[in-house]
């Protein structure tokens, strides 16, 4: 079975007596080890949909199996679980926790998961050493660069090992230079084995993708 | 998430922010110290009554005849301590101050011979049993004649004719001018006119020599005993006065003993600043004739009192016929002690409860703003698979510690504070009990109070969460 597999997902907002409809109709799939970028321009629907895909918000009407877990039937409490062990964020604001430092902000998914914080330092190591941060480790967020700070989302994402990686705008708030490090990064770690869902409203982002979808009207394109 | 890891997470997260920390736990410093104080205050209080009473045997009875009902007895502590201009009368509180205790039965002996302070009646040196106490019985009915005096035969009536009492005894007192050893002039203290067995039912133990005997009493010789304070004023030492000469209305007394120190009394004769002569010879060379004596009469059975009492009234009845005796007993004026005791201890703990709320509301409130401040936190926790539990927990504890942290304080904070309170004359009586409970009792209000913004935090959208800014 695929990764994803949604059907018929429907998702809109209520703004006063009106719905606005976001998503009409949505069936996406993403099958394991693929790297697929969702394009469509700003207020289309991506973070929401986006949302949808992470557990974090539920959808009107439709189906969703991630990893075989049909998740519209799932209750918030086990959502939790299924975040935090099959979900990687990677934000485009980083949204690492400012008291924490590099260590600490990459460890938490394993905490989570009832790991004490010697094993999960320890488990991390490689994805560190993967990322360029070993001479980071002891910084606060508000000592690091936004590429930095972007590295550190993403091993964050990665230690937990999950079944995919969700990236929204991943290089929004990087420079140019920066950015298609992370992009290239993105492309290693899909080589690697990891399944990735990018959001971006780029289309020379999108493009380092091995398949694009365009979300156009609440509908998605290939 | 392992509680030991959520514990090194609300470690990482106070430790940064100390400020915070001790912000937020004002509230609970206060009440801390506060109710560690409350204790200390209460305790001591309630310490402080055991040691007025130190001198009364709780089966003693008083009577008296023709003394002036006063105010400001043991029934009234709480009007006396509220009423501090009361001519410097201020009960149980005065540590160590002698002068102004609630007296009854017998006058008290402030050291300055200050004669409205106590429970003395006011006319000149010639003393009376004034009793100032809740009292059984009432007074002489109005008249306050000096027709009757009690005497030492009417003492031993009564422990002759009334059933269930062990001893009795009377005694009177005055105030008169002393020389003698160090003094060059002559000072006025309390001289107290008593039978031998008046030490034994006082509890006044000697510091050296011995107490004044019977035979004293019949030969109405000129020896005497000296309070404690008596003795250092006027020979320096209890050693020096021991066998030294004062002269009480300028007739030479041997003094035959000195008293232990005793402290400050409730009731009766103050022994430190008294000087004890024999009853008739007191009569004799000091008084004459015309004294208000106190008898005092132990009831055998504590839970008797009330009865024996009624006897003694019966068979006073019997004898003169027509006339009101006072009679007082001093369980009754130690209970309603205790109970006054009880309703300030009672006022305190309100008191200590209500400064609680309002700092576990202010926790709450800062609490509350914490939340708010971290809500982005909550999100990210949150989307990385935060459980609600996990999060409950992280700001259950950190509020728990920071009320900790703030009990901490407080209890240092109270101890620092001690010196200023006892500066008023209240006795504070510090102990690890309070400081246990204070902590207890602010990390139990921290927490309940904390529990409501942690609650709010677990339940948070991560999705709402997040794009918080
Ligand atoms: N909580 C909400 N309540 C009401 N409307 C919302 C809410 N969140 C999003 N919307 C609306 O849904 C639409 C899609 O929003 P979304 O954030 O998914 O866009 P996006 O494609 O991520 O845009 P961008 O590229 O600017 O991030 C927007 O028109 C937005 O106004
Ligand atoms: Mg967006």
């Amino acid at each position: 079975m695929a990764m994803i597999e949604m059907r018929g997902i429907n998702k809109g907002y209520m703004l006063g007596e009106e719905r606005l409809p976001i998503l009409k109709n949505v069936d996406f799939s993403v099958e394991k080890g693929e790297y697929v970028a969702i394009l469509g321009p700003s207020g289309s629907g991506k973070t929401t949909f986006m949302n949808i895909i992470g557990c974090m918000d539920v959808m009107d009407s439709g189906e969703y199996y991630l990893d075989g877990v049909a998740i519209h039937e799932t209750k918030e409490r086990d959502l939790t679980e299924i975040r935090n062990k099959k979900i990687g964020f990677i934000f485009q604001n980083y949204q690492l926790i400012p008291t924490y430092n590099v260590m600490q902000n990459i460890i938490m998914p394993l905490l989570m998961r009832g790991m004490s914080h010697q094993d999960a330092e320890a488990r991390c190591m490689e994805t560190i050493r993967l990322l360029g941060l070993d001479q980071r480790l002891e910084h606060k967020p508000n000592e690091l660069s936004g590429g930095q700070k972007q590295r550190v989302s993403i091993a964050r994402a990665l230690v937990g090992q999950p079944a995919i990686l969700l990236a929204d705008e991943p290089t929004g708030a990087l420079d140019q230079t920066s950015g298609k490090e992370v992009l290239k990064l993105f492309s290693e770690i899909n080589e690697m084995g990891n399944t990735i869902v990018m959001i971006t409203h780029d289309l020379s982002v999108a493009k380092t993708a091995k398949r694009i979808v365009r979300i156009v009207d609440g509908q998605l394109m290939e | 998430m392992r509680l030991a890891e959520i514990i090194r997470l609300v470690w990482l997260n106070l430790s940064q922010n100390k400020f915070k920390v001790v912000l937020t736990s004002v509230g609970i410093i206060v009440g801390s110290a506060t109710i560690m104080l409350v204790i200390a205050i209460g305790t001591g209080s309630r310490e402080e009554v055991a040691e007025q009473f130190k001198n009364l045997n709780a089966g003693a009875i008083d009577v008296t005849y023709g003394g002036e009902a006063q105010s400001g007895g043991g029934s009234d502590w709480f009007s006396g301590l509220f009423s501090f201009g009361n001519g410097g009368e201020m009960p149980s509180f005065g540590g160590g101050d002698g002068g102004g205790m609630p007296s009854f039965g017998g006058g008290s002996g402030s050291g300055s011979g200050r004669s409205s302070g106590g429970g003395r009646s006011s006319d000149g040196s010639r003393s009376s049993g004034g009793s100032g106490m809740p009292s059984f019985g009432g007074f002489g009915g109005g008249s306050n004649g000096d027709d009757l005096i009690l005497t030492q035969a009417d003492c031993e009536m009564l422990l002759e004719e009334v059933d269930g009492i062990t001893d009795a005894t009377i005694a009177y007192t005055t105030t008169t001018s002393v020389e003698g050893g160090d003094h060059s002039s002559a000072t006025y203290y309390t001289i107290a006119g008593v039978l031998d067995n008046y030490a034994q039912i006082s509890n006044l133990s000697m510091a050296i020599g011995s107490f004044l005997t019977q035979e004293n009493d019949e030969s109405k010789e000129k020896v005497c005993v000296l309070g404690a304070n008596v003795a250092t004023e006027i020979f320096g030492s209890a050693y020096a006065a021991y066998d030294g000469i004062v002269y009480i209305d300028d007739r030479p007394y041997v003094v035959s003993g000195v008293l232990e120190e005793m402290g400050t009394v409730a009731s009766g004769i103050s022994p430190d600043t008294a000087i004890f002569i024999p009853y008739q010879t007191g009569i004799k060379y000091v008084t004459g004739e015309f004294i208000r004596p106190t008898i005092t009469v132990i009831a055998e059975d504590v839970n008797n009192v009330s009865a024996v009492m009624e006897e003694i009234n019966a068979v006073l009845e019997e004898t003169y016929e027509g006339s009101a005796f006072g009679l007082s007993d001093a369980g009754s004026k130690m209970e309603a002690a205790t109970t006054s005791n009880q309703t300030l201890t009672l006022l305190l703990y309100s008191m200590a409860a209500i400064v609680f709320i309002v700092g576990g509301i202010g926790i709450m409130n800062v609490l509350f703003v914490s939340v708010k401040e971290r809500t982005n936190e909550i999100g990210i926790l949150k989307a990385l698979g935060c459980s609600r539990k996990d999060i409950l927990m992280e700001f259950l504890l950190e509020a728990s510690c920071i009320s900790f942290v703030g009990a901490c304080i407080g209890v240092l904070l109270s101890l620092g504070i001690t010196p200023a309170v006892e500066l008023f004359h209240v006795r504070v009586s510090l102990s690890a009990q309070g400081a246990m409970l204070s902590l207890v009792f602010g990390v139990i209000t921290g927490t309940i109070f904390g529990f409501y913004p942690a609650y709010k935090a677990s339940r948070l959208v991560p999705v709402v969460a997040l794009n918080q800014e």
